[in-house]
């Protein structure tokens, strides 16, 4: 009778580690991933921002120091895979933050070209509601140097700077979203 | 033995797991080497998977590395910039090597790649990045000029434009034309934008 109730009970506990497992592994980013490249595809359904070409001087105004709102600029092109499939994330922060606080611009380094086809159509499919600049530049040596000498020019690049326009946060590559959420709220005076 | 198939199964679906949950975020690029420093001899594997030195490859007024990548769009805007690069200065003694770190790319993407676009230069393949975090390169297309005695002389991007159309300097060449003549570099670092180097 106990032997019985023992290995029942080990049954049970063996079923719901394997649920917690498939739970775990169904949930999973690389599965949410998937989701995101469908969700991608869906014709969008919002007003979406627009994106307008900048020069280098118009660009450092936007960066300009002694904003009084912490900004977020996030450095990016339709040709980039990693910044496709990070915009998803980014387009969230920036419907989450705006309201508390938060200024958010994307700057794509596509071609001149592409500002009215490849660049709208990804502000489409994303329902991106930052305002969005094409960076038109001959030489982007002096840009990437000015925004960070460290910075080599590899996409995505995701900067964070504080009310004085002082850097407080920057990525290189793919964004670590829990990290940057992390560094906004703190940011922000909201310490998680 | 029915409690050891079950713990095996419990731990196979536990690795699944950690792995499906690992996502990869890019890491910190180290720093790249100061122009004027001396690269290391290393030994990476051709897309065969044959052994090549540094020291085998270069050539005896220096060698170019250029860190590329098969699927990014910046790299493959340069690939006939490249291959014309290579033509141009094997007969001057200067070696063309590309090297390939990308994590999400196999030896055989990068030999299928070479074959379709002409590429004749040998292609290194860095698994786990190694050399990339030597170098500090964080991009593709990035290139790096060594002279006959592996002193960096130029790190950086190819010329000015992916869009070959819009090119009004190359400092690569420029770098490689004064080392020939027995000149300074005119310029010896320049940026570019280019797709992250995918790493372990």
């Amino acid at each position: 009778m106990f032997r019985k109730f023992r290995t029942a009970r080990r049954r049970i506990i063996s079923g719901g580690v394997l649920v917690l497992l498939m739970g775990s592994l169904f949930s999973s980013p690389v599965l949410a991933q998937r989701k995101t490249a469908h969700t991608r595809r869906k014709p969008a359904t919002t007003a979406p921002a627009k994106a307008r070409a900048i020069n280098v001087e118009e660009l450092k105004a936007l960066l300009k120091r002694d904003r009084n709102r912490p900004l977020l600029v996030n450095w990016w092109a339709t040709w980039c895979n990693p910044c496709r499939e990070e915009f998803p994330e980014l387009v969230k922060i920036d419907g989450d933050y705006r309201a508390k606080g938060l200024d958010f611009i994307a700057i794509s380094l596509d071609d001149l070209a592409d500002l009215k086809t490849a660049v709208p159509q990804f502000i489409r499919e994303m329902k991106a509601t930052m305002p969005i600049y094409l960076l038109n530049v001959q030489d982007p040596d002096p840009v990437i140097n000015y925004v960070d000498g460290k910075w080599g020019g590899d996409l995505p690049a995701t900067f964070l700077y504080n009310n004085n326009g002082e850097v407080v946060y920057k990525h290189f590559g793919r964004i670590n979203t829990p990290e940057l959420r992390a560094a906004i709220e703190k940011l922000l005076g909201n310490k998680q | 033995m029915r409690k050891i198939a079950v713990i095996s199964l419990i731990l196979s679906l536990l690795a699944i797991a950690l792995v499906a949950n690992a996502r990869t975020f890019d890491t910190e690029v180290p720093a790249p080497p100061m122009i004027g420093a001396t690269i290391g001899n290393f030994t990476l594997p051709d897309t065969s998977g044959a052994s090549h030195s540094l020291d085998s490859l270069k050539g005896k007024n220096g060698t170019v590395l250029i860190f590329i990548a098969v699927q990014c769009p910046v790299s493959n805007a340069y690939n006939e910039r490249m291959e014309k690069l290579a033509q141009d200065y094997k007969a001057k003694g200067i070696n063309v090597i590309g090297i390939n770190s990308n994590l999400s790319e196999t030896a055989a993407d990068v030999r299928d790649h070479a074959a379709s676009h002409n590429l004749t230069f040998t292609i290194l393949k860095d698994e786990g990045n190694k050399i990339a975090d030597t170098l500090g390169a964080g991009r593709t297309p990035e290139a790096y000029f060594l002279d006959a005695k592996s002193t960096l002389l130029y790190h950086g991007r190819i010329d000015n434009s992916r869009d070959i159309t819009q090119v009004n300097s190359s400092e690569l060449r420029d770098a490689l034309d004064a080392a020939l003549a027995g000149k300074p570099v005119p310029k010896s670092t320049a940026s570019a934008f280019g797709c992250s180097i995918k790493r372990a």
